[in-house]
């Protein structure tokens, strides 16, 4: 079975395209939990009605569809509590500089 | 598996806004050329056949063209609805595209009368259709917000300058206003600009800015003053217009624009003052250039109504050349940049992430390119308003070929944008 770790680490594959860091940097990422049959991922957009909406769940649920091709997925899209930027790591914080 | 989210299901074809956002940057790309061809024509007064057809080249084909593929693409966006008919959208573009390209002919030959008043009734129709669709679609709401007042506003407005712009096409044939032709045109022109285009913008940059800088934590009051102010003035030059003892409220009402439109550059400041993303990008820096020339042409604004400033040769044409190429154009095409490359990446890679690897959103164009471009556009258009002012043919010349050639460089990347297929 696959932990935590693990589906962090694919989920860092899944950039925003418009600016080019990973969802987990951005702070994005709010819970994971794995059971014997389900990964379950909660997670945020940086603004609601962000037009990558659908793209980005869709490419988080493919990479883990890829990692545990047995398990369900399931992505819950939140907007409570709403992204902030103190949640992201400081790696994203500089890049953003930078950007 | 998740389902499909909404915003998939509400987003309507590319075919759909991209027809309308290849037909703006056509007659953009014709717009510059015929400025550069009849570069000796555009001077003196501002009302003569040229002038009235290449302004609505300018309004309506670039503009409003631009103005109507976005409202397609970002009214399920930011209102999170479905677009009511994208059939009926689809029918709309070749109405207006129709109507523009008879109207620019009519006012280019002068061929007023049935002529121009024909086209001007097709025009019309697109834009009540326009409204039509974009109401119904607000309908279906669930939660009203800021972003749908100034688009019920603008489409207000939208309405106003199409029935003002009708009257006056049926007045060249047939004189019939009773006030000054030139009075009811700065109206309308006005109406255009302010209430129409300037309304549709603030309610987008709203949401596009903070969302393409990652800004957080500002405030919107100065927006919604802004909103009042400018509505407010708006409503209050359309009714004292008819009566010419009220001259001194048509003042008021004018600075009350002015005061709105201070307070909406202000807001933006504030936004872009709190973004996250520090660099300022090819579509931000557009963003910036074109808002110091709105608080430039809004100083000028009240000067030409305030005082005899408009008896100056030439000014009149230098502050509507001014709205058009320095504020509207610029801020286009920075959002242009913007909003192009994540329309084709998300219908031609979205469906591919996580599966192959796909390019970033700014791979998908020529950067340096881009910023060649902005660079010529932001030289050569205050030279062309300090050069129509003093009638310097020669360097007129000069600088409506770099503007030209900065058009050539936005056409280039947009191109290269929609053919990229992998």
């Amino acid at each position: 079975m696959v932990n935590k770790e693990e589906v962090l680490e694919v989920l860092k594959g899944v950039n925003d395209p418009e600016i080019g860091i990973n969802i987990v940097d951005l702070g994005l990422v709010y819970n994971i939990s794995i059971d014997e049959k389900t990964i379950e991922v909660t997670m945020t957009l940086t603004t609601p009605g962000c037009p990558m909406h659908s793209t980005i769940t869709q490419w988080a649920e493919n990479v883990l569809h890829y990692l545990a091709p047995e398990m369900e997925i399931k992505i819950n899209l939140v907007w409570e509590p709403a992204w902030t930027p103190d949640r992201m790591s400081d790696e994203a914080r500089q890049q953003l500089k930078n950007f | 598996m998740i389902q499909q989210t909404l915003t998939t299901a509400y987003s309507p074809p590319l075919k759909l806004v991209g027809k309308y956002f290849i037909a703006g940057i056509i007659s953009y790309f014709l717009l510059c050329l015929i400025l550069l061809i009849n570069n000796d024509s555009i001077i003196g007064f501002h009302f003569q056949p040229k002038v009235l057809a290449i302004t609505h080249i300018a309004t309506l084909g670039w503009i409003t063209m631009i103005i109507f593929g976005a409202m397609f693409q970002l009214v399920p966006v930011v209102l999170h609805v479905k677009i009511f008919s994208e059939r009926l959208a689809e029918i709309n573009f070749w109405i207006f595209a129709a109507g523009i390209t008879g109207l620019v002919y009519g006012f280019w030959h002068f061929n007023t009368g049935t002529f121009l008043t024909t086209f001007a009734i097709i025009l019309n129709v697109a834009f009540f259709l326009f409204a039509a669709n974009i109401i119904l679609s607000m309908r279906k709401m669930k939660e009203w917000n800021f972003t749908a007042t100034h688009i019920a506003a603008a489409l207000f407005y939208l309405i106003i300058t199409a029935i003002a712009g009708l009257l006056l096409a049926i007045n060249l044939g047939h004189p019939f206003i009773k006030i000054s032709h030139l009075q009811y045109l700065n109206l309308h022109a006005h109406t255009a600009f302010i209430g129409w285009v300037l309304m549709i913008i603030m309610g987008v940059v709203y949401n596009l800015i903070p969302m393409f800088s990652l800004s957080h934590g500002y405030s919107i009051t100065p927006g919604k003053y802004s909103f009042a102010a400018i509505n407010v003035g708006l409503l209050g030059i359309n009714a004292v217009m008819h009566s010419p003892e009220l001259n001194i409220m048509f003042y008021i009402f004018s600075i009350i624009i002015a005061l709105g439109i201070i307070l909406f550059i202000y807001q933006v400041y504030l936004i872009i003052q709190k973004r996250m993303r520090k660099k300022l990008d090819i579509g931000l820096k557009h963003t910036v250039v074109s808002f110091a020339i709105l608080a430039v042409v809004t100083v000028l604004g009240i000067i030409l109504t305030i005082t005899n400033a408009s008896e100056i040769p030439n000014l009149t044409l230098v502050y509507g050349f001014l709205i058009l190429f320095g504020f509207i154009s610029i801020l286009i095409i920075g959002q242009m940049y913007k909003i192009v490359p994540f329309l084709v990446w998300y219908h031609r890679f979205g469906s591919r992430v996580g599966k192959e690897k796909v390019p970033m959103l700014r791979d998908l164009y020529n950067e340096n390119i881009g910023m060649y471009g902005f660079y010529l556009m932001i030289i050569s258009i205050p030279a062309i308003a300090v050069f129509t002012l003093f009638n310097i043919k020669i360097l007129l010349l000069i600088f409506y070929s770099v503007l030209f050639l900065s058009a050539l460089t936005f056409c280039f990347n947009m191109y290269k944008i929609f053919m990229r297929k992998n």
